[in-house]
């Protein structure tokens, strides 16, 4: 096939920068990182990106693509090449660039670091002297976040991080769960406290960059609102993120509605709420918030309240209240069994469809 | 599909409002009621529902959030109308994803209905499915009868469309547009008679989740689409989302103390925008609900 690529080259030592356009041809099966070989070998040997494994397991050759971050070993170029588009190809956000498409991990493995990624003795091993084992439903609660390769495209987009670029971010986070969620480990509330300070779990802004993102399903928010059901189940509520949370739960169960105008001094205490009293005076002007707040109350909330009552009493608290749920979800991505495989390739933010040789093709004909 | 009297067909659906549209965003609420029969939909309102959780019950207590949404899926479903219909991307999102675990696991319906037994809902039999009003009206007859009902037309007013996450990511739990190049809002807007402008952040966060507990986060991520809109010569910007909207409307004031500079970006809700080019009056649209006044900027419509 025939490509176009359009490349911004930098480099931190000149400070200079340029979006260079590239014309190649490449097999028809080529992935965005076949096509950057082929360049680097036969045209500009100069081009700076990383990589390794070329398939998809060492997390090397993050980088996006049109805006998006992509692992570049996974993503396959026929598709565009035959839309004749010619896609931007640049280094991954959230990072300082080093050169072309390489990026400095630095902060990204200090925030790995910061987690604590590895397992802390002090649970109780086998009287036995065996090996210990842990049961399919507890490996369950990790097995997403187990997936992570740590190549950063999560973090590449993550909107919170843009802003506030101490914050944890979705990778550590995610990391940080997959061993808040194993058995074997034995600090779990003192890792809990760790992630619930200022820039952590309660930093996550919710945008959803991180799933949609992730080369391997691993969900970073997913994880991170694992992390968040783990922190509230053990009492690590002191956070205003979690003291905002848990007011949600708390007008559930009384209102039904969410009681809005509580919200802000139920999260900040009503004592830093006070210094709100200025805008929430801009708000009353135009209706938003009421002077008195006299409840909103849903029809029939008893339901509600009963049913909170109902599945505490259940054994599905924390994170095991997500894990129940993603079996469903995966099928969003993997299909369930009744559907065809055009079907599934064709679904919203499916998989590419792997490229089969003709010759296969010929042969099953 | 059922047949008014004017003959016209309409499709009825479940009205999901939550919480925003039923107090500090009722003008949404106005504006969606008077426009739905404009472009073919009867809203059938829930009564006996809450608040989906808003991620925050998803966050603190998963197993409750699913149940509560179960209970909101199972009213709906209760009504007979095969469509929830939801005016808010976090209340899209959480009942969706509710609905797909439902819907992708017999076993934990099985559970969760027996539960809602207990409590005295009804059974959720999982034939809901929740629809954002912007999908609604982006295309098939929703949107061929939004073109009709636009007779008055926003005549070129220049439109930031701002999307938000929720309605955009996952993608998987969505289902509806490539949410790195959406196109719904640009459609109706121009079908309005208005023009789409385009910025970078459109499909970025507004900073609402975390804004009371991070506010300064939250800020850093609010002014973008604020300055950005502003930067691409919009008049106004809509958004199909209440939350999206009481950030970019309500904190931009603070956004301008901090700054020290002066955005005046007047925020419209969809139904709203949609409900100018139908003609609807302030009686239903309630601009004067809003802190940034949107009204200077559509006088000059009238000329």
């Amino acid at each position: 096939m025939q490509l176009g690529l359009k490349i911004w080259r930098y480099d931190s030592a000149t400070g200079e920068r340029e979006l260079r356009e590239y014309e190649l041809e490449a097999p028809d099966e080529a992935t965005l990182l076949d096509c950057l070989d082929i360049l680097k070998d036969k045209q500009d040997g100069s081009l700076a990106y990383r990589k390794s494994c070329r398939m998809m397991i060492c997390g090397s050759c993050g980088m996006r693509m049109d805006g998006a971050a992509v692992l570049a070993c996974k993503t396959r170029m026929y598709d565009i090449a035959q839309e004749g588009r010619v896609p931007v190809i640049s280094a991954m956000g959230n990072l300082p660039i080093v050169k072309d498409l390489v990026v400095d991990m630095d902060p990204f493995w200090d925030k790995f670091k910061a987690m604590w990624p590895w397992l802390q003795p002090g649970y109780d091993r086998p009287e036995d002297g065996r090996e210990y084992r842990i049961s399919q439903e507890r490996m369950n609660v990790v097995h997403k976040e187990a997936l992570c390769i740590n190549c950063g495209c999560c973090v590449s987009e993550c909107n919170a991080m843009e802003s506030d670029p101490e914050f944890l971010g979705p990778q550590a986070l995610a990391k940080g769960m997959r061993f808040v969620g194993d058995p074997r480990d034995g600090a779990t509330v003192e890792r809990l406290e760790r992630y619930s300070q200022e820039h952590g779990i309660w930093d996550c802004t919710r945008c959803y960059f991180c799933n949609e993102r992730c080369p391997k399903g691993v969900d970073p928010r997913d994880a991170i609102a694992k992390l968040g059901a783990e922190s509230i189940r053990l009492g690590i509520d002191r956070d205003m993120g979690a003291k905002h949370a848990k007011w949600f739960v708390r007008s559930a169960e009384t209102t039904g509605w969410l009681r809005e105008e509580e919200l802000i001094p139920k999260t900040q205490g009503y004592a830093s709420a006070i210094k709100q009293l200025k805008f929430g005076a801009s708000l009353a002007k135009h209706g938003k918030v009421r002077p008195v707040p006299v409840p909103h109350t849903a029809k029939d909330v008893g339901e509600a309240r009963n049913l909170r009552k109902l599945v505490r009493e259940q054994d599905r608290q924390g994170a095991l209240g997500h894990v129940q749920g993603e079996k469903a979800l995966e099928r969003l991505t993997h299909g369930h069994i009744d559907a065809s495989l055009e079907e599934i390739y064709a679904r919203p933010g499916a998989a590419p469809r792997p490229w089969l040789p003709e010759v296969e093709e010929e042969a099953k004909a | 599909m059922s047949t008014t009297e004017t003959g016209a067909t309409s499709k009825r659906v479940a009205y999901y409002k939550g919480c925003l549209a039923s107090l500090s965003a009722k003008e949404l609420d106005t504006s969606t009621q008077a426009l739905a029969p404009l472009v073919g939909i009867e809203l059938v309102e829930l009564e006996s529902v809450t608040c989906c959780g808003a991620g925050d019950i998803h966050e603190a207590e998963p197993d409750y959030y699913v149940h509560l949404n179960a209970r909101i899926l199972a009213y709906a479903e209760a009504t007979g109308c095969d469509t929830l219909l939801t005016v808010c991307n976090v209340c899209t999102l959480n009942l969706r994803q509710a609905n797909h675990m439902l819907q992708g696991d017999s076993g934990l319906l099985a559970r969760v209905n027996e539960n809602l037994a207990t409590v005295g809902v009804p059974p959720y039999s999982g034939t809901v499915e929740v629809r954002h009003l912007l999908w609604e009206i982006a295309e098939g007859e929703g949107y061929e009868k939004l073109k009709r009902a636009a007779h008055k037309g926003l005549k070129g007013l220049k439109v930031a469309p701002f999307y938000g996450c929720q309605i955009l990511r996952p993608s998987k739990i969505m289902g509806f547009e490539d949410p790195d190049r959406p196109w719904s809002l640009e459609r109706i807007i121009q079908a309005c008679g208005g023009e789409a402008i385009d910025y970078p952040a459109k499909i970025k966060c507004c900073g609402f989740p975390i804004i009371a507990a991070r506010e300064e986060t939250a800020m850093g991520e609010l002014i973008q689409p604020v300055e950005q809109a502003l930067e691409a010569g919009a008049d106004v910007m809509v958004t199909p989302c209440p939350l999206c909207h009481l950030s970019l409307d309500a904190w931009q004031q603070k956004l301008e103390a901090s700054t020290g500079r002066s955005f005046n970006l007047p925020i419209l809700h969809l139904a709203q925008l949609v409900g100018v080019a139908a003609g609807l009056d302030e009686a239903e649209l309630k601009f004067k609900r809003h802190i940034v006044d949107p009204r200077p900027a559509l006088e000059r419509l009238e000329v």
